[in-house]
């Protein structure tokens, strides 16, 4: 079967945490887990919003990189939150 | 048991004639080396336009266009007309040649202004020397070819075996043909093999000139409504059309790697990265889109790249189908005409004998 997002388990540090930010607001999450996972147990549901159509919020649905729900900008470039490692001071934003 | 006709191939040419056969009173079984509907006629672009057809097979292309349109939701179909551009005086002019050519045998082609063409679709290039519009152009959705035709089969009780490889061909009084799953019987075969068919006519000791071509496939994730039409390329080297939900796919037959003996084909940046730029040429928004995925699929041909259709030569009561060029658009029809020449019936329209002698000749 595809498997799009490593699993990478082992490598998640659950008393490591980190912090990140997301469109400016100051997060905290835990070393190696995926950023999807880190903004979802932050509260953040909503991540973008649809390129068209009047269903506007959007967040994770399949986080095995499939859906493009949880797409955000990091450094200038469109990725996956579901298929991005966590680590320390990431600045992530919205894309707009 | 035996079978009045088997068909090697599960792909539209094969279910589509066997559909035909089923109704004409004849007992079918398709047997496919993997599943229905899993080579060519489920991995293309789905693009169903009469301005990339070739002259010749344009009465086909217009009868293959209202079989589309009457499988309906059930195949993704969507009428949406499509537009053929031309970006420089040299395109114009092959642009003009060409689809006077297609509208005069027949399809209801016709040229359109800049300004009519910007009307319309705004996301364009404004670098559109001349374009064309044909309002029969549309697209279905390839990757629902395997379970339409399965449900067909189904509600036609017409027998199937899938992941049933013919491993090879006796010919006595009827067809024996070794699969895993035991020996089928039957009166007459038909191969419909797609890009598999030279090693399964070489088991009948027939040597069909058939070459594979490794056409590109890729999607975009989903955009803000950019074209509500197909949009081609006077050179025929892009198709580009936008999904409902907002993915634009983007093919043109550029050429992947591999053979359909090696199993799946892959994508080579050196001709993946053209065809995305001529896209972005073509709709310059399409900058800011991400690529999600990108696919071959193999298409048949012979030298003279017209169909395969008719009797198989030097095998008694072997027919083959293929090779159409154009064959997810004609591939209803042309199976409808197969099977009313393996019924003993006179076909609407004539098919294309196998046994001519391919000599090329320019397109």
């Amino acid at each position: 079967m595809i498997r799009l997002v490593p699993n990478h388990a082992s490598k998640i540090k659950r008393r490591d945490k980190v912090g990140f930010t997301f469109d400016g607001l100051r997060l905290e999450g835990r070393r190696g887990e995926s950023l999807a996972a880190a903004l979802l147990q932050a509260g953040h549901l909503n991540l973008r919003t649809a390129p068209f159509g009047d269903a506007p919020a959007r967040g994770a649905f399949c986080h095995m990189g499939i859906c493009q729900e949880c797409a955000v900008r990091i450094e200038g470039r469109t990725v996956e939150a579901c298929r991005t490692e966590l680590t320390d001071g990431l600045v992530v934003e919205r894309v707009s | 048991m035996s079978y009045d006709i088997a068909i090697i191939g599960g792909g539209i040419m094969g279910c589509a004639t066997a559909l035909r056969l089923a109704e004409g009173g004849m007992h079918p079984i398709v047997l496919d080396q993997g599943d229905l509907g899993q080579g060519a006629s489920g991995v293309n672009a789905g693009t169903l336009s009469l301005q990339i057809k070739r002259v010749q097979l344009m009465p086909y292309a217009l009868r293959g266009h209202d079989l589309w349109a009457q499988m309906g939701d059930a195949v993704g179909f969507h009428k949406s007309g499509g537009y053929t551009l031309a970006f420089n005086a040299r395109e114009a002019e092959l642009l003009t040649e060409r689809q006077t050519l297609k509208a005069e045998a027949g399809a209801p082609i016709e040229f359109v202004s800049n300004a009519q063409l910007r009307r319309a679709a705004p996301n364009l290039t404004q670098n559109v020397v001349a374009a064309s519009y044909c309002a029969e152009d549309g697209y279905a959705n390839s990757s629902l070819t395997g379970q339409y035709y399965r449900g067909r089969l189904q509600d036609a009780g017409i027998a199937y075996r899938t992941h049933s490889p013919v491993t090879a061909i006796d010919k006595t009084t009827a067809f024996e043909l070794a699969t895993p799953q035991g020996t089928v019987r039957a009166k007459r075969l038909l191969l419909a093999a797609g890009a598999w068919l030279k090693p399964v006519a070489a088991m009948l000791g027939v040597d069909l000139p058939v070459q594979a071509r490794v056409n590109t496939v890729s999607v975009t994730e989903r955009m803000p409504p950019l074209m509500s039409s197909v949009i081609g390329h006077a050179t025929g080297l892009l198709t580009m059309k936008q999904k409902a939900n907002g993915t634009v796919l983007i093919g043109g037959g550029w050429q992947g790697r591999g053979t359909p003996q090696d199993g799946r084909g892959t994508v080579a940046s050196d001709t993946l990265r053209p065809n995305l730029a001529l896209a972005q040429y073509a709709v310059p928004s399409l900058g800011s889109a991400r690529v999600l995925r990108s696919w071959t699929g193999f298409e048949a041909n012979v030298p003279d790249f017209y169909p395969l259709a008719g009797a198989l030569p030097h095998v008694a009561g072997a027919y083959v189908l293929g090779c159409v060029r154009g064959g997810y658009t004609i591939g209803p029809y042309i199976s409808r005409l197969m099977g009313d020449f393996i019924l003993g019936q006179e076909p609407e329209l004539p098919l294309f004998d196998p046994g001519r002698a391919y000599t090329k000749e320019p397109t």
